[in-house]
């Protein structure tokens, strides 16, 4: 119900079942990607990229401002994962900003 | 929509993992399955020509691995070869960055756009000035 008031009113898919299947294809191809990427780094572990790597990787396709360039991300990763082994690259650059905003509030 | 567009060098250092950039490169694909995660529709875009100069045969036994990343090719359609062919003419760049360069025009009318390049000099000038993130592997 909630779905199909969304599609009327927000224009967002032709339909609930349009949305509803196209939702569920991304959710799908999501799981095939990692399963994939798990699997070539299972076999090349040396061609792992660090979490400072892939927090890296999105800042430059965010346009992420790297103001100190990519160090300050590198470290970040590093405090980040410390304390959240399970964090991911979008938890990194936030890190950052926090203390970024911390630093220029000071 | 967001898209992530690969050049020659980034797909070859995707599909080798001796390549001195493979990690570099597999790292923006991580970095995409994140952001698909995280459900913001992200995908990862090849232009068809780039594929043919990297020497990526999808029916090849050896690109199985890289199949299921779910790469999606941009073919040369008859208007995307106009562009290019308009491109390769005022800049004289490769036929398959020219290819690309279109692709990156046509996206950027309706998202944002990152490519993962080795060349940016030559990406810039086939790029145009819409929404594209030029970045240098």
């Amino acid at each position: 119900m909630t779905l199909a008031l969304a599609v009327e009113h927000l224009g967002i898919a032709g339909s609930a079942t349009e949305l509803t299947a196209s939702a569920l294809r991304q959710s799908l191809e999501t799981v095939l990607m990692e399963a994939a990427l798990d699997l070539h780094f299972e076999q090349h572990p040396d061609a792992r990229p660090s979490l400072g790597d892939v927090a890296v990787a999105l800042a430059q396709q965010d346009g992420f401002v790297l103001a100190e360039g990519p160090d300050e991300i590198l470290r970040a990763a590093l405090e980040v994962q410390d304390r959240h082994p399970a964090a991911d690259a979008d938890d990194v650059l936030l890190w950052v900003e926090a203390q970024r905003a911390a630093r220029s509030a000071a | 929509m967001r898209y992530v567009a690969l050049d020659n060098e980034a797909v070859q250092a995707l599909f080798d993992p001796r390549h001195r950039k493979h990690v570099i490169v597999s790292a923006h694909i991580v970095a995409v399955a994140g952001r698909r995660r995280r459900n913001v529709e992200t995908k990862v875009v090849v232009p068809t020509s780039v594929r043919v100069q990297a020497g990526w045969d999808r029916k090849h036994r050896d690109s199985a691995a890289l199949n299921l990343l779910r790469v999606l090719d941009l073919p040369l359609d008859t208007a995307t070869a106009d562009r290019a062919a308009l491109l390769r003419r005022t800049t004289g760049v490769s036929v398959a960055d020219c290819h690309l360069g279109a692709v990156l025009q046509e996206l950027s009318q309706g998202g944002e756009v990152a490519v993962i390049t080795s060349d940016p000099a030559d990406i810039a000038r086939v790029a145009g000035n819409g929404n594209i993130r030029i970045v240098q592997v």
